[in-house]
């Protein structure tokens, strides 16, 4: 009976290193990149297995398995995880030109070992009745006191919101960050709760009149096929901050991809849907379907996305986000930041 | 009790399945040791006394809510005749077959800013509008989805002894109904505490509500210093203090137990029931609809709306697999369940003494774990054991990580407790002098269990086996992220479209979902009758 079931659990696990393949974790759970995977399948003729759950959870995973797991790449929507995944050596360099040459090196890791894919810039959305545009400014001024009350913003622990308070500690030093953190708790609305389209859609019925969240949760609302989403995205505004000649620009995080050290038999495969996705074809999948703003600049973003006009981005390394994470979880606790 | 061969082996094989399924939770305790001291300190400065509170608050008021719906509901439809009693007898264990997280989803989507209420709100020019997302409306999703434990655990026992209870409190001169509050209430206690303790443990793993609904629980204290600050040994601790948690219940319910036992081995003398008439009867139907409505009927009917609206565009190849693969999955895990369920539950019978008593407590410690932290405790574990077997006994490749095999294991972990709950039960039930007769007779232990116990059990072991199904069916997180490549189920096709917003069109596979599992509650009425 033991004998039966590990023969057949071998021959399991070995039927997934048949065929012509290439093994994903990812913690993107979106049509999009389905839409991506079924088109690269179909051009090469390379397998295309995933498997979804949390970036943090697919991490240890990998980490468990060792040298012997079968995933060949780790996709993550922040760059902290990229970077935990790097600093833990998970993943390996990976010497691509072509990638080299489309993805600007802000958006790729020092030593290659992670690329972006996508970029989210984090901002400012406000109710068009209750505010205007210029009343709004900049990061630092979301903790004015004339916001009291008034402020909306999912969890603190969400890695969106640790990755914003580590760049922040890195361009600003942690004291900085920390009292920015604080007058963000001072200033909410209500208990943080849900995600960030919940904070949009709040800001829309009038619970709170701005709200710290991501471009693409914007996008996603304004090309819903539902009326209410629309409606709601609509009655938002979308405010990039830190557009002044001397600030630094709008926060921006990514969506990334990195080889797994594990990646021996598939790596050429791995290596070729990395250069697929950046490619005009997969780039403009994501832009449009997904509304998130292309690594590839040959590509237009999406109608949506170009409605809201170009903006100045901070040029804080992306890989800082990851060196500063663990202590910006530190001063969400210190701040309690719920 | 000698030791004979026989007990020797009944006791190592129990023993080593034990070990086998808390490994991957005494590993994680074992983590504990290893807490960063700095990481910890810093929790316990500023973060952990919170999450304490919450937790505790969020179990009361849980509790209350699934006391007053689940004894109250079982006390009116046992004790008194109506119209629709029936009806009102089995709906009220349908929400049973909704899972907790889905709930938590409908009621966002019905209630929250801009969901269907909110929009019609506005529609008749009403601006003002509440949050769905409190801390008491994620009370009421987790009551409405954990009170059945409550209500079937007392209504069974309502139904077993308190027969006989009120013929001896008419016999003294008691009035009916001030027998069944003064007498069959306080003596139905410890089936109260046993409701109450899985619906507390319940709710001590539940993951998917609370954070949806942004309670910090100990279990979201757990992620986050696990995942965010990248300290397994803190998260550990923290996982241990969330046990104690569920070891003081534990202990809750074996006080309320005492000495006494108030079951008695004879079947129960018959009921006759008060008639509830009048303005009674009204608060009754009011009373008894409430849960039945919020609890099933209401996300029923979203259910059904949304999936004749996009169930045309899910129903695939994909939609297909995801209900074999669901159904397959959990009759595996089920069987292996109660296999082992009967198993260590008869060497209990056989052997009752001290040790083997702990031993099938210690068994149960998977349940009161959340999912996730289960499915990593697994990864260590496998992920272990299979490097070392390459490193040492030239294996090519990861043996047991990432196959359909862990998931199954993992199932088994996380809720042994059901199966072995159930099994232990009805083997109490159907006393041990069957068992010594069968032996007296010259039957061996093996043959007594297979040839006369197990065929006497059969309905018994058919409804465990369906508990645990439900229990399986609707599990998540474990599943998430055990599942080899491209493996779907019927709840991680849910949640996928969930968590991307497409909530209406998770619709279809959720009402896949319940209806597996009403089927499977409607075929263990059957069998309990």
């Amino acid at each position: 009976m033991l004998r039966k079931l590990v023969v057949g659990t071998l021959l399991v696990s070995s039927m997934a290193y048949a065929a012509s393949e290439v093994n994903i974790y990812s913690h993107r759970h979106y049509d999009a990149d389905q839409q991506l995977f079924t088109l690269f399948e179909a051009q090469t003729g390379i397998k295309v297995n995933v498997v979804k759950a949390k970036a943090s959870e697919l991490l240890n995973r990998l980490e468990k398995e060792g040298a012997k797991s079968p995933a060949d790449l780790f996709i993550t929507a922040d760059v902290a995880r990229l970077h935990l995944a790097k600093e833990r050596g998970l993943l390996q360099k990976v010497d691509s030109q072509y990638l080299n040459d489309i993805i600007p090196p802000k958006l790729r890791d020092r030593d290659d070992y992670w690329f972006a894919l996508t970029t989210r810039a984090r901002v400012i959305v406000y109710n068009k009745d209750k505010v205007r545009a210029s009343e709004l400014s900049t990061y630092e001024d979301m903790v004015n006191p004339k916001w009291e009350g008034r402020l909306l913003v999912r969890t603190g622990s969400n890695i969106y919101n640790t990755s914003f308070i580590a760049s922040m500690i890195a361009s600003q030093g942690r004291e900085a960050a920390k009292t920015w953190a604080a007058g963000v708790v001072n200033n909410l609305a209500r208990t943080p709760k849900g995600g960030d389209t919940d904070q949009i859609r709040a800001v829309a019925a009038g619970a709170g009149d701005i709200a710290f969240v991501n471009t693409y949760y914007v996008g996603r609302l304004l090309n819903s096929k539902k009326d209410a989403d629309v409606m709601v995205g609509e009655q938002v505004g979308v405010f990039f901050p830190n557009q002044g000649a001397f600030d630094r620009g709008a926060h921006v995080n990514i969506s990334g991809i990195g080889l797994t050290k594990s990646s021996s038999k598939n790596r050429a495969n791995a290596i070729k849907l990395m250069e697929f996705l950046v490619s005009p074809e997969a780039q403009a999948i994501f832009s449009e379907a997904n509304s998130e703003y292309p690594v590839n600049q040959s590509v237009k973003p999406s109608k949506t996305l170009q409605s809201w006009g170009a903006f100045k981005v901070d040029q804080t390394p992306l890989y800082r986000f990851g060196v500063h994470n663990a202590d910006a979880m530190k001063i969400v606790n210190e701040v309690n930041w719920k | 009790m000698k030791l004979t061969g026989s007990n020797v082996s009944w006791i190592g094989s129990t023993t080593g399945l034990t070990l086998v399924v808390t490994l991957p939770i005494l590993l994680i305790v074992l983590y504990a040791v290893g807490a960063d001291g700095k990481i910890l300190a810093h929790i316990k400065e500023t973060v952990l006394l919170d999450y304490i509170t919450n937790t505790a608050l969020l179990l009361f008021v849980v509790s209350i809510l699934t006391l007053i719906f689940g004894v109250s509901s079982a006390f009116l439809v046992t004790f008194y005749e109506f119209r629709f009693r029936k009806i009102f007898a089995i709906g009220l264990i349908l929400p049973f077959a909704v899972p907790s997280y889905i709930l938590g989803f409908i009621y966002s989507d019905l209630f929250g800013f801009f969901g269907h209420v909110h929009i019609f709100l506005m529609s008749l020019g009403i601006k003002s509008y509440f949050d769905i997302f409190s801390f008491y409306t994620a009370s009421i999703v987790l009551a409405l989805a954990f009170y059945p434990y409550i209500y079937l655990i007392v209504r069974a026992s309502f139904l077993k002894n308190a027969g006989s209870l009120i013929n001896s409190a008419l016999s003294l001169g008691m009035s009916k109904e001030r027998a069944l509050f003064k007498v069959v209430l306080p003596l139905s206690r410890v089936a109260i505490f046993a409701g109450l303790a899985l619906v507390m443990m319940e709710v001590i793993s539940d993951y998917g509500v609370v954070s949806h609904y942004g309670i910090k629980t100990l279990t979201n204290a757990i992620f986050s210093t696990w995942f965010n600050m990248g300290d397994a040994g803190s998260a550990a601790y923290i996982s241990s203090i969330a046990m104690a948690f569920v070891l003081s219940i534990l202990l809750i319910e074996k006080f309320s137990q005492g000495r006494a036992k108030y079951s008695t081995e004879s079947s129960s003398a018959p009921l006759e029931k008060i008639k509830l008439r009048g303005v009674k009867l009204f608060f009754a139907y009011f009373f008894l609809s409430i849960p039945v409505f919020f609890g099933f009927i209401l996300p029923l009917i979203w259910i059904i709306v949304f999936t004749f609206a996009y169930g045309g565009d899910t129903i695939d190849m994909e939609f297909l697999s995801a209900v074999t693969n669901s159904f397959i999955v959990a009759s595996l895990a089920s069987i292996a369940i109660i296999v082992i369920a009967v198993l260590i539950a008869y060497t209990y019978r056989l052997i009752p003494n001290m040790y083997t008593k702990y031993v099938t407590k210690f068994a149960t410690l998977g349940y009161s774990m959340p999912g996730a932290v289960i499915g990593i405790g697994i990864i260590i574990l496998f992920g272990d054991f299979d490097n070392y077997l390459i490193d040492n006994h030239g294996f090519g490749e990861l043996l047991l990580s990432g196959t359909l095999f862990a998931l199954v294991f993992g199932y088994i972990v996380r809720f042994l407790a059901v199966g072995l709950n159930s099994v232990s039960s009805s083997f109490e039930k159907l006393g041990i002098n069957v068992n010594r007769a069968s032996r007296s007779l010259g039957s061996p232990p093996l043959k007594t269990l297979f040839r006369v116990e197990l065929p006497l059990l059969r309905n018994s072991l058919i409804i465990a086996y369906l508990l645990v199904f439900i229990d399986i069916v609707k599990e998540l997180p474990l599943t998430l992220i055990l599942r080899p490549f491209n493996y779907e189920t019927l709840a991680t096709k849910t949640y996928g479209l969930a968590v991307i917003e497409l909530i209406q069109e998770s619709a279809v596979y959720a009402l896949c979902i319940i209806l597996l599992c009403l089927v499977s509650i409607l075929f263990s009425l059957k069998a309990y009758r």
